[in-house]
Order: structure tokens, then sequence, then C-alpha cells
């Protein structure tokens, strides 16, 4: 995969939360904002209610959208026979994005009434999708490779030589005696001079790399400790949402709500 | 690994059951409402959801038996069309919120049609609340819903007091409408047995139904009226004298119209026709109308007084009838012993008058202020004519009586010419009414001079006159003038012999001269030769 189609995913899966997020909320804003006692009278409440033609739709297809968007990462993650399927960062992207988009439909499915049961089937689902944000923003902070596979504190300190060698030998740009982490702007701005705009880009994105690479290998001790810690938040919750969503489709299912079906 | 996994295991059941222990029973998506607020609870949730099936009426109406009730006997809005078929949920949802209104509807443009009772008149301007109040119900489980619209019947006297106290059927509707009870719009009372004719169209139901008072409270009697005969509303003014079926006289536009009047008796009434009356028309006396009472004690109540109240004793006429009959105002019942009772009793000449001679001098009867006097009725013919010595207040008995003007007991005496021989025998007209010049009576009484020449003629051409008078008497008396008190020997020629034979008249002889035929008694000479040649 390109850059450009990973960026192109990525903006297409934002894209698709975001308008979902406002398309849904245009159509229900009216809806949703009543107090729950006077939704029943609103004329969308038909469509738009938990059991509607549209609020079970939302309900159906993002349970749907989670649990595919969950086993899919897990089987890749944790099955070796699937360990060469796809970039374990894109899976991740479609994880993230999968569940992102499949809790905004819960979350309209709920039409934001949070009681019972369910209510903590959702807010396990908040729990999930926050600490999912920041699983993801610890996760980045611990460098990978292609693969996905985590870096050792050693081959990070291997990739920060190999940059710092490049700058030094393709550029004549010596920073190890400084930190780059300490590389302000300008003094970056003062390798421009003397050369084409290509070699300073260049150099400008080793530098940040390199900033970037020495700010992590100050925290990788922390970041590595906090992830191992994040697996207790994400994936419990993510298993009791879960256990409550199959309950809950028992149960309405029981009672004959079967959307289209 | 298998630690962790063990670890992350056991947390995520501790956190389930950490997270639901509080909700364990709340799988349900939202309160109930208040009213199925007992039903909270997983334990219940098939009380109402049809495993399967969702929410069906049958498990609703499981428990609101009244309303299954009603859509089984096909009444009240459940029952109809735009309900029919429907699952109960569809209008009554659930899991709202306590103070979600399972009941909510647009009350002023609810079509109450379809609950099977439209809402006509009155009832379409009145408020919900004023017919839906536990007032109005009766079944004691919906008493006590202060909300609920159910519980009423169509019938009127749900929601209405029984103003006739049971006395009337309960629909109502038969006889009014759905705007005023004041006003029986819609009863025809040409359906019951009494159908209103005339009159009766007109006046006011109150008329004929009287109010009256049942346990205290007014009730107007509509029932039970008795109406076989008239005289059950209408007072029988006649007092039964001509029936109880006052159709054979009267109908119902009027008791003034009366039919049959052909064989109307008349005699029945308190004032029998008799005489002149039996001959009269009825509008004669009925002026307005045959049945307007009219007064019938007193003749004057129908009759103008005629005499204007000139029997009236201390201002009140005596009735007519006291003189009158019915035969005719004349004659009148008035007799002479009843004239004899008065001032002026009837006597002589007045005994044969007839009344109209006295009582009718100017066309018309009079009787009061008659007069007692003669001159009151009669002319005094003699005023001026007769002095006041002889007729004094123009007192007509000094002279005459009531028999006869000609019976005249004026004692001549008293004057200075005393009536004898002749003269007593003569009418007083004889010497005291005498033709002037004219030929018209004339009368004298005073003045008159009691001489014989006033009143005699002097036949003898004065031939006795002494010192130009004539005195009668010397030869006559009043006795007779045939006889004579003259004494031939006393003249100048003494009768003797052969002329005491002759007749008077042998001598004297009757001569003419130029006044007329006279007999001649004096001779200028008593020779032998004036008589015998």
């Amino acid at each position: 995969m390109t850059r450009f189609i990973h960026s192109l995913s990525l903006t297409l899966y934002s894209l698709i939360v975001i308008i979902s997020i406002i398309v849904l909320t245009y159509i229900g804003f009216s809806y949703y904002n009543k107090p729950i006692e006077l939704r029943y009278f609103d004329p969308n409440y038909d469509l738009l209610k938990p059991s509607g033609i549209l609020g079970h739709g939302l309900g159906v297809i993002g349970s749907f959208l989670i649990v595919v968007g969950l086993f899919s990462y897990m089987i890749r993650k944790r099955f070796k026979v699937f360990a060469r399927v796809g970039v374990l960062k894109y899976w991740l992207e479609f994880h993230i994005f999968l569940c992102t988009l499949g809790s905004v439909f819960v979350l309209y499915h709920t039409t934001f009434k949070f009681g019972g049961i369910v209510s903590v089937g959702f807010w396990s689902l908040v729990i999930v999708w926050m600490s999912g944000v920041i699983g993801r923003f610890i996760y980045i902070q611990i460098p990978h490779t292609i693969q996905g596979r985590e870096l050792s504190l050693r081959e990070v300190h291997n990739y920060k030589a190999q940059i710092g060698l490049e700058l030094r030998d393709n550029y004549q740009v010596e920073i190890t005696e400084i930190e780059a982490s300490r590389y302000s702007s300008q003094k970056i701005n003062q390798y421009a001079e003397n050369r084409d705009a290509a070699d300073f880009k260049k150099i400008k994105h080793l530098i940040h790399t390199q900033k970037k690479i020495s700010k992590r290998i100050e925290r990788l001790d922390t970041m590595q400790n906090m992830f191992k810690h994040w697996h207790v938040a994400h994936l419990p919750f993510a298993l009791i949402m879960l256990v409550i969503m199959v309950i809950h489709i028992a149960v309405v299912l029981t009672f004959g709500y079967k959307w289209i079906f | 690994m298998p630690e962790m996994k063990l670890k992350e295991l056991l947390l995520i059941l501790g956190l389930f059951f950490l997270c639901t222990y509080q909700v364990t029973a709340q799988i349900s998506p939202g309160d109930l409402s208040n009213s199925h607020a007992y039903l909270e609870g997983v334990s219940n949730c098939t009380k109402c959801h049809d495993v399967g099936n969702k929410v069906t009426k049958e498990k609703c109406l499981a428990c609101h038996q009244i309303i299954k009730t009603n859509i089984l006997a096909k009444k009240g809005y459940h029952a109809s069309a735009e309900v029919t078929g429907k699952e109960c949920v569809v209008c009554h949802n659930e899991h709202h919120g306590r103070t979600f209104q399972m009941i909510r509807f647009d009350k002023k443009s609810f079509n109450h049609n379809k609950t099977g009772f439209e809402l006509k008149g009155v009832h379409a301007r009145k408020e919900c609340t004023a017919c839906h109040k536990a007032d109005f119900i009766k079944d004691p489980r919906l008493k006590k819903k202060a909300t609920t619209f159910m519980g009423l019947n169509q019938a009127c006297l749900t929601c209405h007091e029984d103003f006739h106290k049971g006395s009337m059927s309960s629909k109502c509707n038969t006889c009014h409408n759905f705007e005023s009870f004041k006003k029986v719009t819609t009863f025809d009372h040409n359906t019951t047995r009494f159908p209103l004719l005339g009159k009766h169209k007109t006046v006011t139901c109150e008329k004929c139904h009287p109010t009256e008072m049942v346990n205290g409270k007014p009730v107007q009697k509509l029932r039970g009226i008795q109406f076989n005969n008239c005289t059950a509303c209408h007072k029988d003014v006649h007092d039964n004298k001509f029936g109880q079926n006052c159709k054979k006289c009267h109908n119902e536009e009027s008791f003034h119209v009366v039919k049959g009047m052909k064989t109307f008796d008349h005699d029945k009434t308190n004032f029998k026709l008799v005489g002149k009356h039996a001959l009269l028309a009825c509008k004669s006396c009925h002026k307005t109308s045959l049945t307007a009472p009219i007064k019938h004690d007193h003749c004057s109540s129908c009759h103008a007084d005629y005499h204007n109240k000139e029997f009236a004793k201390n201002g009140i006429s005596p009735d007519c009838n006291q003189c009158h009959t019915n035969d005719g105002f004349t004659p009148s019942l008035y007799t002479v012993e009843d004239h004899n009772r008065t001032k002026f009793p009837l006597e002589g000449a007045h005994l044969a008058t007839p009344c109209m001679a006295c009582h009718k001098l100017q066309g018309r009867w009079t009787f009061a202020n008659m007069g007692e006097n003669c001159n009151d009725c009669h002319q005094n013919i003699h005023r001026g004519f007769i002095g006041d010595k002889f007729m004094a207040n123009n007192n007509c008995k000094a002279c005459h009586t009531v028999t006869g003007w000609k019976n005249v007991t004026f004692d001549h005496n008293k004057t200075n010419f005393k009536l004898d021989g002749a003269h007593a025998k003569l009418q007083c007209s004889d010497c005291h009414f005498k033709k002037n010049d004219k030929g018209v009576r004339v009368q004298q009484f005073k003045g008159l001079l009691t001489d014989c020449a006033s009143c005699h003629k002097n036949n003898h051409r004065g031939q006795f006159e002494v010192n130009g008078k004539t005195d009668c008497l010397r030869c006559h008396s009043t006795e007779s003038w045939e006889k004579t008190k003259f004494d031939h020997n006393t003249s100048r020629f003494k009768l003797e012999g052969a002329h005491l034979q002759v007749s008077c008249k042998e001598c004297h002889k009757e001569v003419t001269d130029e006044k007329g035929k006279y007999i001649q008694y004096k001779f200028k000479s008593i020779e032998c030769v004036v008589c015998h040649s």
C-alpha cells in the first residue's frame, strides 16, 4: 500500500465517520433533543426509535461493524496463521475505523438513552473506544516495524544512529552533540543555506524523525509499561460490551424485535 | 501469558458483575410510565411482552379487562374502525419514562364520533373533564383513575341528573336536544295519546304539566296527566250543567268559539231565556264572544238605565224587574196602587189619564221630580186673568179638583157677584170666556163688572134706561129672563078691561129700526089710536 492510498484510506475512514455523525444528527436532531417522555410524539419516532427501521438498523449494523472490526483485528493479531495477512498497522486502523463507526451507529441506536443493562454495554463501549484512542496514542509512541512488531530500545537506538549517520554523511549535518529533541525550527532552518530545497526537505524530515525518536526513546519505558496495562482496560471492557450486546440482542430477539427480518 | 489471561478473565468477570449488579433487573429499554411502574423488573417482562411476538394486545387486554369488555361489546372508541385491528402499543407506547403520557391526544381535534357518542350542541363546547370525571363513573375500578376517559356510557343520566325523578324514559334525547334541556324541541306531542291541537299547541308545557315536589325537589309532572275530559285541566265554568263533554260546544282552537248553537240550551245556564230574551240574537247580549262571561244578576248588567238613576236610592237604582218583565219594558208592573203610595196618589181624572200623558211629555219617559203641584204638569191658563186673591200661588185647587177641570169648586159667593138663579146653573166659561172681535175666545175674571149689561145684551134699545143705565133687575130676576116682575099697572098705562086679556105682543110689537128688530115697549103716547086705528 502506497503512502497515498494509506492516506486516502485514513481520510475515507474519517470522512465516513464524520459524515455519518453529521447525517444522523441532521436527521434525528429534533428527535434526540427531545426529552425521553416526548420522543414518542415526534414524527420521526417510528424511524429513529431503537426498534425503528433506522434506529434498529443502526444498532444491527453498528454491532456488526464492531464485531467485525474487533474480531478481524483480534484474529489477525492473535493467530499466527494470519500473521502475514496485511500489515498489522492497517488492520489496527481498519479496526479503529469499524469500531468507531460501529460505536457511532450504536450511539444513535441508543438514541442517547442510557439506562438499564444496555447502558453498561454502552458505557463499556465508551470506555473501550476511549481506551482505544488512548491505546492508539500509546501505540504510536512505541516504535514498531512496518509489520507491526514492537522495536526494542536497542533497535530504536540503532535506527536513531542510522538517521544520524545519514544526516552526517549525506547532508553534513552533525546532530550527535545536541539532542535532536532540542532542535528548534530556527536551528533547522540554518541548514537551508547553500542547499536545494529537496535536500533541505529531506534534512528537515530526518531531523524531525530524529527528534521524534529521541522523545520516544525518552518515554519508551513508560509507554511500554502503560501499553501493558492498557490492554487490561481495553480488552475486558470490549468483552463486557460484547457480552452485554449479546444479552441485549438475545433479549430483543426473544421479544420479537427482529428489525427487517 | 497464561497468568495474564487468567487475570484479564477474572477482571472481566469482576467488572461485568460489578457493572451489572445494580442493573440486573434493568434490561428494560426505559422506565415504565407511572401506570405500569409496578411492572418494572425482569420478572415482569413477559407480563406484557409476548415471547417472539413483541407486545400483543391480548397481553394488554388480559389486564385491561374493561377495555376488552367494551371491544367485545363493540362499544367505545376502542371498538371503532380507527382502533380495531391495531395493537395497543401503537397508541399506548411504553418505556418512555415515568411521566410519559400513554394517553395523549389533541382533545380539541379528537373526533368523538369514533367513540360512538357524537358530541352535539353543548357537549361539543364543553371541556372533556366536564363529563369525564369521577363523579359520573360508577365502576369503582375506574372511579379511582383521575385521568380515565372510560367509565361513561351513552345514557344521558350517566352525567345528567334525572330531572324527572324516574317518571320519564331515561332516553332524554327523545324529547330534548343537545343545546338545552329547557327547550324540548325533539319531542312531538302528537305521538302521544294526546295530540296537541288548536290552542294546546301554543300554551307552555307548564300549563298542563305542573311542577310538583318530589322528595323535596321540584319535578315537572309529565306523565299521568288525566286528559280524558277537558275538565281534567280546565275548570268547568258551567258547573257541569252541560255535562263533561266540552267538545259538544267547544273545540281546541278557543273556548270562545262555540259550535252547535242551534241546539244550545240556554236554560241550562244561570240565565234562562224568557220572554223577549228568547227572541234575541245571541250577539245582542254576547257582544264579544259567546263564552265571555256576562253579568246577569241585574238587568242593568246588560241594559242601560233608561231612567238615568231616577229611581236610585242612596245612589243605587232598583233593578228593572221591579217594574218591568222579560216580556217587554211596556207595560210595566207599576200599578195605580204603587203610584198611590207615592207623594202623588192618582185620583180623579188622573186615574184615567195614561201614564205617558204625564210621564212622557218630551217624548221621553220621566218619572223623577215630576212635582206635586198642578202647574208642574198643567199649564195655568188663568195666569194673569185671576187675581192672587182667588188663585194664590197658582194653586189650581182653589177652583178645580182632580175629577175634571169643569168641576169647579170655586165659591163664587166670595166674589162681589153671588151666583144665583140661572147664573148658578151656568158654566164658568159662559160668563168668563167670550169671543173677542176676532172670534177668539178670551177669558176674563178679574175686572169683570157685575152689572147685567156687562154680560147680557140689552135688547130693549135703551127704552128702560134711567140716567143712561138700564137696571134689568127692575123687571127681570136671575132666575129667568122670561119671568118678569114687571107690574104694568106701575106704568103710565094700567091694564084694564080687555087689555088684561090681550097678550103682550099684541100691543108690544116687534119693530125695526136701523139697528135691527126690537120690541117696542115704550110709546110716546098712550093714546088708544097709537094701537088702535
